[in-house]
């Protein structure tokens, strides 16, 4: 494939724009075909002029520690990712039965355990994780859902096969960046939407308003008052907080705007006083929600509010203690949860797994570490991991000692060949590794986003998406293809 | 409305107006300095003290310095660069309740600001970039007004801005009055620049010409900038506005009363006997009934520190 005067190849990797043979796919061929009559200078121009919209719309992410400047443009390549829509359908009822599985898992861990106690999942695994939270047991929110806004992360390997990387359950943060990223993108290339027929991203929006409203206290008459609940203006996903409380057009709250009642409701302070609230899409994780509760010390949370929520007067999004399921050891048991619940077979595949709290995978993950990726059960962001391949031997070293040290807290996975599409690099498109992370939305129906937020590796042969580490995003099409 | 929101709106209301305001002054000073002779005793060091900046903290500085820190020293908070980016965060920090629009704008009046305002208190463009910056916060403003619905938000988006230009108002009739004391010889002779200049700091030239006497002296133009009813720059004006703002606020008693109280102060008609050091000592008795309004604001509404 040409790009300009530039010829285009992804090697052996396996790239979401052309296939083997350097045609384009055909979902990607009128995009291709656009691409290769576009001049190089044409494209610079218009990857000017998305970031220049990106600086002036204030698309941002926050850095801590950077003092003053505490806003970052938001990075974003003005190459569309495409997928098929058939390919999309398939992915999308995979997602949706995974996140209803894995919301029945974590009401049955909370009361009757009946997973644990059929030996498909051990207990000693959920007892020892301190996603657990003991004061969780015995609740049951509405419709039996915990986590309402879920953002897996997915992968294509070398094959060309989609896996499920990993499930954010907790605070999963990305949208606000997928719904500007088309919004920018149809600023600078609009004329390309005129030839494809690519779904919509916008209703991201009403469909998380509906959703919030639904998961209200049965009690509240009336419209239920939502609000979306911030740790404040140094966050580094302000911006999606802000975002999403204005397109959903409630009210953008802090911990000390907020306050427990005697009656255990919970209000927040208005110009005119107290005023209830009946849904609190939180944004703060579970253990700085409630100093009561957890974490004394905490300044961002609110005084009360576990109390509240175990009462039933207010529903929280997601439901605290949800975060036991996006344990790296429990997303090894993914598979098996499905078929425990949903008794089907895994739409989407998971990658394979080595658990290093059993002893024979500990000794294949020591002993191969050079080839694999090891993870800490419970960081994300990129944070605490070894990529085997691209590590020094000093660092396989010390990796070896942290997991004889604690193993429990470690999984390791193959090194993922991950898919590539094209990417404009200084002057010229190349071939970049990318993920996908599209969200997944229950209360009392379930949604999915048509694509999700696509993040690149920016720098060349690397893996780590990342935008707190140097990663891009792309807008993601997935293009209607006729029968 | 949240109450921490509504500290926000108000903020962006004073930080925007304060913005425009500040811009407006230097231009126009700048403007004044190339009229007078040097013996009429208008310096640079005037115009902080409209500004409420103790004189002794600048020291002898030059006017180099002067202007760095009036327009684009981020560390003064009384600079241009300081405003905007006051202004900038508070749409940043309530952009949830305020038009998309206003945000675009006011990003990139901070871009802009942060580029050419250092350049502009060295001399570079000043007086074009201060065009740029006033036109910018007028572009902002109109989008509030034009786009915003007339509910809380935009109640103390307005109480916040016209408290601010009430004060600024306050502040410039102050400084003019105090060259009536100082040199009356002088004042005479080039006293219609110096009034002039000051209608054209508050953009009130024009509208005073309108409707006022074609003259222009010294006690025509502070009674035009205290009691008009129409010019929205006026103090007179100014309070009214912010009352009928006020008056469709919950819990809006002790700030009404408040601002009556204010309204009273405004002698109407001017004394005609009034000297420059009883118009100095009437400026200090606003200024400190609009801290009063401020503190009202603070205590009704706010969040508790």
């Amino acid at each position: 494939m040409r790009f300009g005067s530039e010829n285009y190849s992804a090697g052996d990797f396996y790239d979401e724009l052309i296939d083997r043979d350097g045609n384009p796919r055909p979902h990607a061929r009128l995009l291709a075909e656009y691409l290769s009559g576009l001049p190089t200078d044409d494209l610079l121009e218009r990857q000017l002029a998305a970031d220049s919209t990106i600086e002036d719309m204030g698309i941002s992410f926050t850095i801590y520690s950077e003092g003053d400047n505490i806003d970052r443009a938001w990075p974003l390549d003005i190459i569309p990712r495409t997928i098929p829509s058939a390919e999309w359908d398939h992915v999308e009822r995979g997602l949706k039965q995974r996140v209803m599985a894995l919301n029945l898992f974590i009401d049955d861990l909370y009361n009757d355990r009946r997973i644990l106690n059929d030996k498909v999942v051990p207990a000693d695994l959920i007892d020892s994780s301190k996603n657990y939270l003991q004061p969780c047991r015995g609740i049951r929110p509405r419709h039996g859902v915990w986590a309402h806004i879920c953002g897996s992360d997915l992968v294509r390997d070398g094959d060309g096969t989609m896996y499920v990387l990993e499930d954010n359950l907790r605070v999963p943060s990305g949208v606000s960046y997928m719904l500007e990223n088309r919004n920018v993108i149809k600023r600078v290339l609009p004329m390309i939407f005129r030839n494809h027929t690519i779904r919509p991203v916008s209703e991201y929006p009403s469909q998380l308003i509906e959703m919030l409203r639904s998961i209200a206290p049965t009690s509240v008459p009336g419209k239920p008052e939502v609000v979306v609940l911030t740790p404040g203006v140094y966050n580094s996903a302000y911006f999606e907080h802000s975002y999403l409380a204005r397109t959903m057009g409630v009210e953008l709250v802090e911990g000390n705007d907020l306050t427990v009642g005697d009656d255990d409701f919970v209000y927040m302070r208005s110009i005119d006083g107290l005023k209830r609230v009946d849904t609190i899409y939180r944004r703060i994780d579970d253990t700085f929600i409630d100093p009561e509760a957890f974490r004394p010390d905490s300044m961002l949370g609110v005084p009360g509010i576990m109390r509240a929520w175990r009462a039933g007067n207010v529903a929280l999004a997601n439901a605290p203690g949800s975060g036991v399921a996006d344990d790296k050891v429990i997303y090894s048991y993914v598979p098996e949860i499905i078929r425990y619940y949903m008794s089907e077979d895994p739409i989407i595949p998971n990658v394979p797994t080595w658990r290093c709290s059993d002893k024979q995978h500990l000794d294949h993950v020591l002993a191969n570490i050079g080839d694999l990726v090891v993870k800490p059960a419970n960081e994300s962001g990129g944070y605490g991991m070894l990529v085997g391949p691209h590590a020094s031997a000093a660092e396989h070293d010390k990796f070896r000692e942290l997991l004889k040290a604690d193993p429990r807290n470690y999984i390791a996975q193959p090194t993922l060949a991950l898919s590539t599409a094209p990417t404009l690099c200084d002057d010229k498109l190349e071939p970049r590794h990318l993920d996908l992370r599209p969200f997944i939305l229950q209360g009392d129906r379930i949604s999915v986003t048509a694509g999700g937020l696509t993040r690149v590796a920016m720098r060349k042969g690397s893996l780590v998406v990342n935008s707190s580490q140097g990663g891009g995003s792309k807008d993601t099409w997935i293009v209607e293809m006729d029968p | 409305m949240l109450s921490r929101s509504a500290e926000r709106v108000y903020w962006l209301g004073r930080y925007l107006e304060r913005a425009e305001n500040t811009a407006r002054i230097v231009q126009q000073y700048s403007q004044l300095l190339l009229d007078l002779p040097p013996e009429v005793g208008v310096k640079w060091h005037e115009l902080l003290t409209i500004f409420g900046v103790d004189e002794a903290r600048l020291g002898d500085s030059d006017v180099a310095s002067i202007m760095h820190y009036m327009l684009a020293d981020p560390t003064s908070n009384n600079s241009l660069a300081f405003c905007i980016r006051n202004a900038r965060d508070n749409i940043r920090n309530a952009r949830d309740l305020l038009p998309q629009e206003s945000w675009e704008s006011a990003n990139e009046l901070d871009q802009y600001a942060r580029k050419y305002l250092g350049p502009a208190a060295t001399g570079e463009n000043t007086f074009e970039v201060l065009s740029d910056c006033i036109s910018h916060c007028q572009q902002i403003n109109g989008v509030l007004i034009g786009t915003m619905s007339h509910d809380s938000p935009y109640h103390f988006l307005r109480i916040g801005q016209n408290i601010e230009r009430a004060d600024m108002t306050s502040r410039i009739i102050d400084v003019a009055a105090a060259y009536l004391q100082k040199n009356e010889r002088l004042v005479l002779r080039y006293g219609s620049t110096l009034w002039t200049n000051v209608l054209k700091s508050v953009s009130g030239f024009q509208m005073y010409r309108q409707y006022c006497q074609p003259e222009v002296e010294g006690l025509s133009v502070i009674d035009f900038l205290l009691n008009d009813s129409k010019f929205p720059r006026a103090i007179r004006y100014c309070l009214q506005r912010a009352h009928r703002r006020a008056s469709a606020l919950p819990r809006n008693q002790s700030l009404l009363s408040a601002i009556d109280t204010t309204i009273e102060r405004l002698p109407s008609p001017l004394p005609e006997e009034l000297d420059g050091a009883s118009v100095t000592e009437l400026m200090d008795l606003l200024q400190r009934e609009f801290a009063t309004l401020h503190s009202v604001i603070v205590d009704t509404w706010f969040l508790p520190a």
